[in-house]
């Protein structure tokens, strides 16, 4: 295994995680507000669904991508005519894969986080003449920001590690589709184990940046 | 004008208040769980479930949302904005003439860079009052201003809010159970019971009626004395009850001199011998009359010369001190403990 191996490994990892956190943080945010700020009927089902990824076996999430994704379903066939191709087998699989799985970790501390804003200082920034949006952009959404940063680093960083579902829906193919979970799993089945430790060390690397930065960047907001 | 007739039900406590407030400034008084700050946060539009009218200067505003309703409101924590300083909070509504003159006004100046975690609860308040008068409402609600805010600058605070409405051209609706601040600064009073609109007017006319005296007991305060001023010391005033009997009570400067007095029972300490140095600024002998147990308090009513007075104390200090009718016993008063609640003009 080369280096530039190596690094594309990594950038095509940080890519999957990186579009999977977004692809997850965007619905993760509005329902994790949803849940904070209003009740509403079947609440505790929304939230037990929320929560499935979380316990389902990757695998099987994996399975269930695989027949959304497919040919024979409405998507699959949208996909097909749009690009040419179903998503399947592609890094576009292996990021919505990821974002799965990611889902509940972002939205639960999305909702955590929301839930800490008290409602008072929305409504006195809606009496100084504040609009909903208003509100939300000034007063929840700064205040809550320490824990949507961290929901959004959980999130980072089980999308770098998922392997289940992406294993599914992406395949293997390299520099195509393999992150480096799927590429150390390859590496061991080829008996070559200190690539495997390589590959695991790299991962270590992409996991700690990213945390240390976002804690560095919490304690200087702090002050 | 200002009007509302609101109607809410909780579980058990029902709003129906109606009242007309006249005067640019006016109080909501009443004792905890009244429904004081119920009325002021539906005038806010912050209370959905309240119904009925509300009106200003003859404009409905019920139906239009709280950013709509260009109201002031100021709650009873402050809520600052804790990830603003103190300019970012006062200048949320945007940066106006206004808010420099509540920023001079409110001696924020030396504050601005801060943040609300390293304010003191009466710093926090202060800019609370600064941020809603900068926003330029048409109508301010303040719900318990001074609750959080030391006694000297509560003297420093209190020409200022009483100011707002001449200077600022904004009337003021102050929720509070402090008679003394409602004299200082309102010239209209709503009085609330239990959800009701039990009396309204002048104050100087209101508070000694029995509404108002009601609402008093409520509150604790049993003891009840028309005084006179005899001197004024050091932050003191020496007061004479109208059966001859003295009292110290601490003032601040500015306040108007009482003419009416109260002191809740639970502030009074008993011995039952006579004491040495104390800070107390009132040591009355007195002689207990009765013993009326409720629970695990007793009221024990005292006569001292020909003035009554009631003190609430434990069953435990009442076995301790062997308290009986016709037995003698010393009450020691606070003279922050003495609250005036009714002023000469």
């Amino acid at each position: 295994m080369t280096a530039a191996e190596t690094v594309g490994i990594a950038l095509l990892t940080l890519r999957v995680a990186l579009v999977a956190t977004v692809f997850a943080g965007i619905p993760a945010l509005a329902i994790g507000y949803a849940l904070a700020r209003f009740r509403f009927p079947g609440k505790p089902l929304v939230q037990t669904i929320v929560a499935l990824p979380m316990v389902l076996p990757p695998v099987a999430i994996g399975l269930a991508l695989l027949e959304i994704l497919s040919i024979k379903s409405p998507i699959g066939r949208a996909c097909e005519a749009l690009f040419g191709q179903t998503l399947i087998l592609t890094w576009w699989a292996a990021a919505l894969a990821s974002s799965v799985v990611a889902f509940p970790l972002i939205a639960r501390a999305a909702e955590q986080a929301f839930a800490a804003v008290p409602v008072r200082l929305e409504n006195v920034a809606r009496t100084l003449g504040c609009s909903r949006p208003g509100v939300f952009r000034r007063v929840t959404l700064p205040l809550a920001a320490r824990g949507l940063l961290y929901g959004g680093l959980f999130g980072f960083a089980r999308a770098l590690g998922e392997f289940g579902a992406t294993a599914m829906v992406a395949g293997r193919i390299p520099g195509e589709t393999e992150t480096l979970a799927l590429a150390i799993y390859g590496r061991i089945e080829m008996f070559r184990e200190g690539e495997a430790w390589i590959l695991a060390g790299v991962s270590l690397l992409l996991a700690l940046v990213p945390t240390a930065a976002a804690e560095v960047f919490l304690r200087r907001g702090e002050r | 004008m200002i009007s509302f007739d609101l109607r809410a039900d909780y579980p058990g406590f029902r709003l129906e208040a109606a009242a007309q407030l006249n005067g640019a400034a006016t109080a909501i008084f009443g004792a905890s769980g009244s429904g004081k700050t119920t009325v002021l946060e539906a005038m806010a539009g912050l209370r959905p479930e309240v119904k009925g009218p509300i009106s200003i200067g003859g404009l409905r505003i019920e139906e239009l949302l709280p950013e709509a309703r260009f109201i002031g409101w100021v709650p009873q924590d402050a809520s600052l904005f804790p990830h603003l300083t103190v300019r970012g909070n006062v200048e949320f509504a945007g940066r106006s003439d206004v808010s420099e003159v509540a920023i001079d006004a409110l001696e924020l100046r030396p504050l601005l860079d801060r943040r609300s975690p390293e304010l003191s609860g009466g710093e926090r308040q202060r800019v609370a009052i600064a941020r809603a008068v900068a926003a330029k409402p048409a109508l301010l609600l303040l719900d318990e201003p001074l609750a959080a805010v030391d006694r000297p600058m509560r003297a420093r605070i209190i020409p200022y809010l009483a100011s707002i409405p001449d200077r600022l051209q904004i009337p003021v609706v102050v929720v509070t159970h402090d008679p003394h601040e409602v004299l200082a600064l309102a010239s209209h009073i709503v009085v609330l019971d239990r959800g009701r609109v039990v009396a309204q007017g002048d104050p100087r006319d209101i508070l000694g009626s029995p509404a108002a005296l009601g609402v008093l007991e409520t509150l604790g305060a049993e003891n009840l004395f028309e005084v006179k001023v005899l001197a004024r010391s050091a932050g003191v005033l020496s007061l004479e009850t109208a059966r001859g009997g003295r009292l110290e009570m601490a003032v601040v400067a500015g306040f108007p001199e009482p003419a009416r007095v109260a002191v809740r029972a639970e502030d009074i300490l008993l011995t039952a011998s006579e004491p040495g140095l104390v800070s107390a600024q009132n040591v009355i002998p007195a002689g207990v009359s009765t013993l009326e147990t409720l629970g695990e308090h007793v009221y024990v009513r005292l006569e001292s010369g020909t003035d009554r007075w009631v003190a609430k104390v434990t069953s435990r200090a009442v076995a301790k001190l062997e308290l009986a009718a016709g037995k003698r016993a010393w009450m020691l008063v606070k003279a922050h403990a003495i609250h005036a609640f009714d002023t000469r003009a």
